[in-house]
């Protein structure tokens, strides 16, 4: 089957997603995806969680923690700026302290816990993964593309959602049993109502956030993750380690497209030998890559004659990838 | 018309018999209660605020929106943690 076919038979997988290994390609088939759905006339909102997003030089345009940004008809990408929301996330949590207890000022202490937990390695991504939801409810797309990090941190990304998940359900539990005694101790001095535990309604909210991320990461309807692939050794054995734990993760992979992959019809011409061994390499690669995925690979799409960036070669690519 | 008379404040007089009888077991479960919900307050603000006792805890992005709601608790919270006893001991 082709990329073209599979995305035409489920316009019910609204949440699209490129993975790989670093520099293979996947920003640039973002775009080159977004690109060929905006000009069959969805509405696609194209963004990254990466924190060395690249949609900003592969559109030419700086978009970079400016929301969504219109590129053409139909077609907007976003660039989430992860320092800033730390930031205005942390103003929003001070503010409320100073609210809740009518304080002049922040306590010492507390102040440097906010600014200490904001310095966590997990930050940065938990702020996107949070980001992400945002704008995955707000929009009214037709199509999400997530451009997403390389292999090893999105494992760490989709991990987190289960590990978020399960820390949550524990202190929710721990919550709910504290709001037992609570009750109880209301029934026994006869008061009407018990106060609403407000810590208890705040762990629900971050529990149906995590709910909603995590729901589209692993959802087999709304979403369709696909593998991006160079016919090279390392990358193809990367890929298939990656394969099995994106599957324990219920990762609903729907194909694998193939980059970089050096066109035959150079054969014909009078080419260098160092350039004939890479055909033959790429060939004995491609068979592998067959033989393992089988029709799950679902697009070839050659080597460029130079970089894709700016419109005109993000169409010409998009050209062959859905051909 | 006499007797509903008579009854009630003999049934009122019970009553507060047995309310203050209630109200004297009552006061200690519901002290017990709080005094247990105390408890798991603690443990639960060590469960997501740990990192203020340099106890690594996840993820501290979500557990900073419940920062707030536990500020006037965490000064007598440190000082229970903290104080050089057996966390045992201070359970009971």
């Amino acid at each position: 089957m082709k990329l073209k076919d599979v995305l035409l038979q489920h316009p019910e997988r609204r949440y699209l997603m490129f993975g790989g290994g670093g520099g293979v390609g996947k920003t640039t088939f973002s775009a080159a995806t977004a690109y060929w759905l905006a000009s069959q006339g969805k509405k696609v909102l194209v963004f990254s969680v990466d924190p060395q997003a690249s949609l900003t030089d592969i559109f030419k345009r700086d978009i970079f923690g400016k929301g969504p940004v219109k590129i053409m008809d139909n077609l907007w990408a976003q660039e989430i700026d992860a320092d800033s929301h730390i930031r205005s996330y942390q103003d929003e949590i001070r503010k409320k302290i100073l609210d809740m207890y009518g304080l002049p000022k922040v306590p010492d202490e507390i102040e440097n816990y906010i600014q200490a937990a904001s310095a966590e390695p997990a930050m940065e991504e938990s702020a996107i993964f949070d980001a992400v939801v945002d704008v995955v409810m707000q929009g009214d797309y037709d199509y999400y593309i997530y451009d997403l990090v390389p292999l090893g941190h999105a494992l760490y990304y989709l991990s987190m959602a289960k590990v978020y998940d399960e820390w949550i359900n524990k202190i929710t539990k721990l919550r709910e049993e504290m709001r037992e005694y609570e009750e109880m101790v209301s029934r026994l001095r006869h008061e009407k109502e018990t106060e609403q535990d407000q810590i208890l309604n705040e762990l629900l909210y971050i529990k149906n956030r995590i709910n909603t991320s995590a729901g589209i990461l692993t959802d087999k309807t709304k979403t369709g993750f696909f593998f991006v692939v160079i016919p090279e050794a390392m990358v193809i054995n990367d890929t298939k380690k990656a394969a099995q734990m994106f599957a324990k993760f219920d990762v609903p992979i729907a194909g694998y497209v193939v980059n970089r992959v050096i066109p035959h019809e150079l054969l014909q011409q009078k080419i260098p030998d160092y350039l004939r061994n890479r055909i033959a390499m790429q060939d004995q690669h491609m068979a592998e890559l067959r033989a393992t995925f089988g029709d799950q690979v679902l697009a070839l799409v050659p080597e460029m004659e130079r970089d894709v960036t700016g419109l005109p070669m993000i169409e010409k690519l998009a050209a062959t990838m859905f051909s | 018309m006499t007797e509903p008379e008579k009854a009630e404040p003999k049934k009122s007089l019970w009553q507060n018999v047995s309310e203050v009888i209630y109200g004297m077991a009552a006061h200690d479960m519901s002290r017990a209660a709080l005094r247990t919900r105390a408890s798991m307050e603690h443990l639960f603000i060590l469960i997501t605020m740990g990192d203020l006792l340099g106890i690594p805890i996840l993820p501290p992005y979500y557990s900073l929106r419940l920062l707030p709601y536990v500020v006037p608790q965490i000064a007598t919270w440190k000082r229970r943690m903290l104080r050089e006893k057996d966390v045992a001991d201070t359970m009971f």
